[in-house]
């Protein structure tokens, strides 16, 4: 104990003051760290990092169900022949299979008409609501399978602005948007280009549309997972 | 030994009842000094035990060593070397020399 005390009588009045300059120094220190650890964009880090994380968590055990279930239904569609031909049709209508017929290529892009200065450009690109028109017209006449861009359109397949692009079964993509439709080609592109109907009002705004009837398209599957969260189902009676 | 205990605990109540506050700009700066500081103190330590203490040579090294550091940092920071590092590892490797002298001291 000696040893630690005896030559301190030197310079112990200056360490000690030193001291209290360090201890200052380290409580000065310490609030800058909590400070930077409770700043905002470090916080939101933080958040974003750990709803990342639990989002591909959510996503790994979904993709599991989906494989699961997809061995279920080749276990379950062995067994029954009419059951199984119940079954491919019902999967065609959910929009499960890739569709081949006759149809029509509807290609839009956003217009190249020069704006005047003042005009408001947002009148002269294509909106979630122009490509509505012309679906809502193809069913109309009958179509009976339909792809945005690629994508299957299902019962629950929305097809939203987002931002520049268009957003359908959540998938983002730009003009030009190529719709498929699988149907009588010619009824189809009648219904498109009928006075006044939708074609006239696209190239009012100079919105190029183009139509292609074909005798052999491809409509691609749905892909996804839409479990019902919410609906069930209702006991129907066997007819 | 216990008046520095005793110093170290003042200081840290002084500072924590401080209402100065040192912008997150300038945190780099404030961790080299804290660093040079404790670098210093402990080469003080080990020149009171190897009777080589000089009072004037101890406090003139603590603000300058930390002056100096800081002024370090901030000089590699505009031109865009990253000093804070060395400042770090120079300071670092000082303490556990002087550590590893003050350890074979009380060991002997």
């Amino acid at each position: 104990m000696t040893k630690i005390i005896e030559p301190l009588k030197k310079g112990h009045l200056s360490l000690a003051l030193v001291c209290v300059a360090l201890g200052f120094m380290i409580t000065f220190q310490f609030r800058i760290a909590m400070d930077q650890r409770a700043s905002l964009p470090y916080q939101r880090i933080e958040v974003l990092t750990e709803r990342l994380v639990q989002t591909e968590k959510e996503r790994d055990a979904l993709a599991d169900q989906v494989s699961r279930l997809e061995a279920t239904i080749a276990q379950a569609s062995t067994q029954d022949a009419v059951a199984q031909q119940t079954l491919a049709e019902l999967r065609q209508r959910a929009g499960l299979v890739a569709m081949r017929g006759a149809g029509l290529v509807v290609t839009i892009d956003d217009s190249n008409v020069a704006t005047k200065p003042g005009e408001n450009q947002n009148l002269y690109v294509v909106h979630d609501d122009d490509i509505l028109r012309v679906i809502n017209e193809l069913r109309a006449a009958g179509a009976e399978v339909i792809s945005l861009n690629g994508q299957r359109l299902i019962s629950t397949s929305e097809i939203r602005c987002a931002g520049p692009t268009l957003s359908v079964n959540n998938v983002r993509s730009a003009p030009p948007y190529e719709i498929i439709a699988i149907g009588d080609p010619k009824t189809l592109e009648a219904a498109l280009t009928m006075r006044g109907g939708v074609a006239d009002t696209l190239l009012l705004w100079g919105i190029k549309l183009q139509l292609r009837r074909e005798d052999a398209v491809l409509v691609p599957p749905y892909k996804g997972v839409t479990p019902y969260r919410f609906a069930k189902a209702v006991e129907e009676s066997q007819p | 030994m216990i008046y520095a205990i005793v110093g170290l605990l003042l200081g840290l109540g002084l500072g924590a009842v401080c209402p100065l506050v040192i912008p997150l700009a300038y945190s780099k700066l404030s961790s080299v000094a804290l660093l040079a500081s404790l670098d210093s103190v402990f080469g003080g330590y080990r020149a009171v035990l190897e009777d080589k203490f000089e009072n004037i040579i101890f406090i003139s090294g603590f603000f300058v060593n930390a002056m100096l550091a800081a002024a370090l940092v901030f000089v590699g920071d505009h031109l865009g070397i990253d000093l804070y590092y060395v400042a770090l590892l120079a300071f670092g490797q000082r303490i556990f020399q002087n550590l590893a002298i003050i350890r074979r001291f009380f060991l002997k």
